[in-house]
């Protein structure tokens, strides 16, 4: 993979040329104000790259703005110490980046360098033959990915890692601590249920609270839990593992059609009691904005909402809420606990780019111990969420944005996040996924029926993919479980 | 009688020369026209139809084809699986649903389209002062990107918005209308923002199509005592039947086509309320990328649509042929 350089091949004027610029880098490196790089896991990155790519290169990706904000000040970095810079990014939605990597995957396009993107497309994208794999990059410039538990398993596919996360996404128990802790409520609760309040252990537990504080009547509802089409599906998941359940038998069939999947299907659709009416229709852009005015009690969100909801200049909530594990359930005859890490937002080096060693020694770049934080711990850009083993040392930076509580919150549901379907063809299960739901929860089908067709339509689909190739992956998906049914 | 049959015998071929250099001319300035389309078809869209027709019949799985760089991966990683997936498509319920829904909506818009449109034709096209501005005004929302439309639409549409705030305002009580995710008047209300950016489209149509009628028998209706609404249903109506059919059809295969309103909006939800044959066949082949049953897929669309075109042609050319039909009578002698 990395040729040697052979001097009798260097024309003169590609030599000044790289001299020029090395010269031009080094006598800029020491006043880039406000970044001194004294550990050693940078300055391999970068001697690694300077020695692969030795004039620089510009590169391209696609890169939703809301992440390449955060992001940039370390990309600006890395170009600074190597030339090696982003010049052109396009801007789409995270959630819009899957189908548009697959269709570079099929035109087997060298336009993109690199895909910010959900890190659980990897079986599929790699399947596809568009990625590259990092290890190589990662031995030559001595990098290890050094995430909480086994978190830095989601970015490999059959033994090899092919992305590096900058978010860390992981589904945390939000809850109203000014309602959840007023004696007045306390007290009302009480005397409706004969029992403490208490933080929810069970989704059972967690609906009690929600339809206790769901009043619509002053726009306070009880949940603020996803329910449309595009990403939603994010919950299903935690129910039906926390159920016990598994997508799949070991022979690669549809394993929803049962008890853990109709559990799965219910919990789902009990939720809409406590949710806004229009909830099947909002995503993100709705749901955050009631989240953060304080219009809703409780919800599992994304964690990155933490450092949103206690920033006193843009959410009315703050200080107001408390965060904590997920609820589990019990179905399975004990309290198992899952949260969901979709999407886990990283970067992915496109195979067929003739740019990718440049690009793969960027991506390593922005996830060392120190750039990792920086990106983390932006008080303006908070899409991209706590993941790095520093990360969660007191006085890290990301704690200074996310809070005490928030980052115990997260190393919580780290220790037990699970992958959503992590095996190629994750966007058509969970197109298939998301119709059943949707039609579930506009009252078309109950929560079996949508259990038994969901299993038909996968049926096709892994016929369709490959039943073979399939259960080969399948390895790799349960390896990413976690040991622990319940965090410490 | 022709014009060569009244000259001088030594006269007409001079004219006939002139005649062929003319239709040459004319033969010339046709290919000129026509061969970008042509080298469009042949090189483009025939290749297109071809791989498409092939890879209804190949089974494609982009998951095969990973390893291989070369452009032929896609045929090593095709498996024959000949009529399998036309008979899947013919059988599918969720597409025939989609069929229906497409076709619902279509003709729904077309419909409020048209009507819209031609009745602000009929205020519109007798020159009055300021027609200029209101003719830019109307014009308008065909001028927005349709993207756009979906956004703006879902900020007046949701249940907080000032849609429903006007309605309460107006009706004095509280509005908590839900026009986007109660599956009972989702596709109505994508239809209403679809009519809302299109009606211009009809309303230019027929406002052509108005300016253009003969003066003269609306002139003699008028002579003879005609009422308004007489010379409307018995003169303008009438002449206006190639027109109207045109702005009909144009509408109605461009709405079967909607898809960045639905798509923006719903994508398909709630439910599969919105799941129209674009959001179908889009979801097919850019999300489950199963590219060969798209493959069949828009086939079978094509399919109906030519069937829709060619009766829409056969009805235009009935109509061609009433109204030259109508003008060539002659009064009879006596």
């Amino acid at each position: 993979m990395f040729e040697k350089i052979k001097w009798s091949e260097l024309s003169r004027r590609e030599a000044l040329k790289a001299g020029t610029a090395a010269a031009a880098v080094g006598a800029a490196t020491p006043m880039m104000s406000g970044t001194a790089f004294a550990g050693t896991e940078e300055d391999s990155i970068v001697a690694a790259a300077k020695k692969a790519v030795p004039g620089g290169q510009d590169l391209t990706g696609l890169m939703w703005g809301l992440y390449s904000s955060g992001a940039k000040p370390v990309m600006d970095d890395f170009a600074g110490l190597t030339n090696i810079k982003i010049s052109k990014l396009q801007d789409i939605s995270a959630f819009e980046i899957p189908q548009r990597a697959m269709a570079e995957a099929l035109s087997k396009s060298p336009e993109f360098d690199f895909f910010h993107v959900d890190t659980n497309m990897i079986p599929s994208l790699a399947s596809a033959g568009l990625l590259e794999p990092l290890d190589d990059y990662m031995a030559a410039a001595n990098f290890k990915v050094n995430a909480v538990g086994d978190f830095g398993k989601f970015l490999t596919y059959k033994g090899k890692t092919y992305g590096i996360t900058t978010d860390g996404n992981v589904h945390t128990q939000f809850i109203r601590k000014d309602l959840f802790e007023n004696p007045d409520e306390r007290k009302a609760f009480a005397d409706k249920h004969g029992k403490e309040m208490a933080w929810p252990e069970t989704w059972e537990d967690d609906l009690e609270l929600m339809k206790f504080f769901h009043r619509p009547e002053q726009d306070l509802w009880g949940s603020a839990n996803l329910r449309d089409r595009g990403s939603s599906v994010a919950w299903w998941y935690m129910y039906l593992y926390s159920a016990g359940g598994f997508p799949f038998t070991d022979d690669m069939e549809p394993n929803i059609d049962n008890d853990a999947g109709e559990y799965a299907f219910k919990t789902y659709l009990d939720v809409k009691e406590v949710s806004h009416p229009e909830a099947s229709g909002w995503g993100t852009p709705q749901m955050i904005p009631r989240i953060i005015n304080g219009n809703a009690f409780s919800c599992q969100y994304w964690d990155g909402i933490i450092a949103l909801a206690e920033n006193p200049s843009k959410s009315k909530t703050s200080g107001m809420w408390s965060y904590g594990p997920v609820p589990g359930s019990k179905f399975s005859g004990k309290l198992i606990k899952r949260s969901i890490s979709t999407p886990n937002v990283g970067v992915l080096v496109n195979r067929h780019s003739p740019r990718k060693e440049a690009m793969a020694y960027m991506a390593l770049f922005m996830g060392t111990a120190e750039n990792s934080a920086r990106i983390v711990g932006d008080p303006a850009n908070t899409f991209h969420d706590p993941w790095h083993v520093d990360h969660f040392k007191p006085g890290s930076l990301p704690e200074k944005v996310y809070t005490k509580g928030g980052m115990d919150a997260i190393k919580q549901n780290l220790q037990i996040v699970t992958p959503p379907i992590f095996l190629t063809g994750l966007l058509e299960f969970e197109t298939e996924l998301k119709r059943n739901l949707s039609e579930m929860y506009a009252g078309d089908k109950t929560a079996k029926k949508a259990a038994s067709d969901t299993s038909e339509a996968w049926a096709r689909s892994i016929r369709r993919i490959g039943k073979r190739r399939l259960r080969d992956e399948l390895e790799t998906y349960k390896s990413l479980f976690p040991s622990i049914d319940v965090p410490s | 009688m022709t014009a060569d049959s009244t000259l001088p015998s030594d006269m007409a071929p001079q004219l006939n020369s002139r005649a062929a250099t003319r239709a040459q001319g004319v033969r010339r300035f046709k290919w000129t026209v026509l061969s970008p389309l042509i080298a469009l078809m042949v090189f483009i869209l025939l290749p297109a139809f071809v791989l498409q027709g092939y890879f209804s019949f190949f089974s494609f799985s982009i998951f095969d084809a990973g390893d291989d760089t070369s452009f032929l991966s896609y045929f090593r990683a095709s498996e024959w699986v000949g009529l399998d997936l036309w008979k899947d498509a013919l059988t599918d319920d969720k597409f025939g649903f989609a069929i229906i829904r497409s076709l619902l909506f279509a003709v729904g818009v077309t419909v409020g389209c048209f009507v819209i449109g031609f009745a602000l034709a009929l205020l519109m096209y007798r020159p009055f002062r300021g027609q200029g501005f209101y003719y830019i005004f109307f014009i308008l929302p065909m001028l927005t990107v349709p993207i756009v439309i979906a956004y703006t639409g879902e900020m007046i549409l949701y249940q907080n918005g000032p849609l429903n705030d006007i309605i309460g305002m107006v009706t004095g009580t509280r509005s908590d209308a839900q026009f986007l995710y109660k599956q009972e008047v989702a596709l109505t209300t994508i239809a209403a923002m679809e009519i809302w950016n299109w009606t211009p489209f009809s309303f230019i149509i027929m406002m052509a199509g108005l300016a253009s009628l003969p003066k003269e028998p609306q002139e003699a209706a008028q002579i003879l005592g005609a009422s308004k609404w007489r010379i409307f249903w018995e003169v303008q109506l009438p002449l206006l039947r190639p027109v109207i059919l045109l702005a009909l059809i144009l509408r109605f295969l461009e709405s079967m086509a909607e898809f960045p309103k639905t798509w923006g909006l719903l994508q398909g939800g709630p439910g599969s309320a919105t799941e129209t044959i674009p959001v179908y066949i889009f979801i097919t082949a850019w999300q489950f990328f199963d590219i060969s049953y798209g493959a069949v897929l828009s086939y079978l669309v094509l399919f109906m649509m030519m069937a829709i075109v060619m009766s829409a042609i056969w009805l235009l050319r009935r109509e061609k042929k009433s109204l030259d039909a109508m003008y060539e009578t002659k009064p009879q002698e006596g």
